[in-house]
């Protein structure tokens, strides 16, 4: 399908510039990194499916402020930025092939990565149920990717 | 009567969208409702999504969004900071000689008044004289170089942008535009793991490039049914370097969970473009 990035943005922006400012809590990096999502939406408009943008987009806008945040020195500034911030600079402890991407999910053809997964659950407050509906796995599913990512886990139970 | 628990963010946004299925939708906004905060955050966000257009004007972010996908498909386009989608792939031994018998068509266009533009789009270029093979006979100042990778289809050819989906059985063919630069390598990185250098085939040090206008392969290739991604890089150099280091970050790289996003890590002097084709993985 063709994507009219301006009639998406309309909708979608003000949404998709509330994720990137909650992830990466700074304006002008949430600003950028909405562009950059509807970007990602442009390139793989030839393969998107017309189902659940709202859905779609915070899973983009997810993986983007993420792919940001890795490496990022600032400190945390809450419990849940602390989070983040450790999901997005951990690494992706799965096989590649269970590491894909986001959009390749999103376009039909593999699962959410485990960081993405983290997010949703542990940040969004999804449950494993939403979680497990939203990237489009079974729930133990999501439980397999969630222990990919025990040793973050384990690290934020000890603080 | 209060909600035993306060609606999340994302749901919160779902509602005001009203994209959530009818059932789910009505039930969530009762909830919200019920909350102590609920309509005022509702209505907080709404506020907060107008000021948003009204600050960054949908036409703006519109052109800004074009302008950067447009950049990101441009030979200057720094192709490390790649999506974060995949592939993976090999080429089948099998060459594959259709496309490229049908690229070898002369391409120069003589006179032509954007070199650029033919870069971006040599296989629209048509002539009778010239190079067989070469598709731009000089380079703009300016112009950095790039890999470009064309497929067959039917009878005619299409010019893949970079993050294209394929699939097993496509016929590709590669480009490069030196830009300038004499020596390079223009090798593939796959899901799989494997390593290829396509240029030079075989030998231990770059290979000499065309160092004006744009160039094919001498062959095409047929993907096999290899999941996920493949990524083809091209490393240029104005001096002769050894293959070596180059496949052994290629092999690093290759091994990585982000070997279809990050760059490789080269010794100073050498440059780098990548392209990604992404595949249907199990």
């Amino acid at each position: 399908m063709s994507v009219d990035v301006e009639a998406y943005y309309r909708r979608y922006g003000p949404q998709v510039l509330r994720r990137c400012r909650f992830l990466l809590r700074e304006e002008e990096q949430a600003v950028d990194a909405m562009h950059d999502v509807f970007v990602q939406l442009l390139r793989y408009q030839a393969a998107l499916k017309d189902a659940g943008p709202s859905s779609l987009l915070h899973q983009i806008a997810t993986r983007v402020c993420l792919n940001r945040l890795r490496g990022a020195k600032r400190r945390p500034e809450d419990r849940d930025d602390e989070l983040v911030l450790k999901i997005a600079a951990s690494g992706d402890t799965e096989a590649r092939t269970a590491a894909r991407g986001l959009l390749d999910r999103l376009f039909g053809r593999v699962p959410a990565s485990s960081r993405d997964i983290a997010v949703l659950h542990l940040v969004d407050g999804m449950t494993l149920e939403e979680t497990a509906r939203e990237v489009g796995l079974s729930v133990s599913g999501v439980r397999k990717r969630l222990r990919a990512l025990s040793a973050v886990l384990q690290e934020l139970e000890a603080a | 009567m209060t909600s035993p628990h306060r609606t999340p963010d994302w749901l919160l946004e779902r509602i005001a969208l009203g994209e959530l299925p009818p059932d789910e939708l009505a039930a969530a906004r009762d909830r919200l409702s019920r909350e102590p905060d609920g309509p005022a955050r509702l209505a907080a966000l709404e506020a907060d999504s107008r000021a948003t257009l009204e600050a960054l004007p949908p036409d703006r972010v519109a052109r800004e969004v074009k302008a950067r996908f447009a950049r990101a498909d441009s030979p200057a386009a720094p192709h490390a900071e790649a999506s974060p989608s995949r592939p993976s792939w090999r080429f089948l031994p099998a060459l594959v000689p259709v496309l490229a018998a049908a690229t070898l068509v002369v391409l120069v266009r003589p006179g032509a008044s954007s070199q650029e533009q033919e870069a971006r789009d040599p296989w629209s270029a048509t002539g009778t004289g010239g190079t067989p093979g070469v598709l731009e006979p000089t380079r703009s100042k300016g112009l950095q170089p790039r890999l470009d990778v064309h497929r067959q289809v039917g009878t005619r050819t299409e010019h893949l942008t970079d993050g294209a989906p394929a699939q097993a059985g496509d016929v590709v063919q590669l480009s490069y535009t030196a830009a300038g630069h004499a020596q390079g390598v223009i090798l593939s990185v796959d899901g799989r793991g494997t390593v290829t250098s396509h240029q030079p085939a075989l030998g231990d040090t770059s290979a000499s490039l065309e160092r004006s206008g744009t160039h094919l392969l001498p062959r095409a290739y047929e993907l096999d049914d290899a999941p996920g991604f493949e990524r083809f890089f091209l490393i240029t150099s104005d001096t002769p370097f050894e293959l070596e280091g180059v496949m052994a970050a290629a092999r690093v790289l290759a091994a990585s969970p982000e070997a279809r996003t990050a760059p490789l890590t080269l010794p100073t002097g050498l440059g780098q473009t990548s392209f990604l084709l992404e595949k249907p993985s199990p």
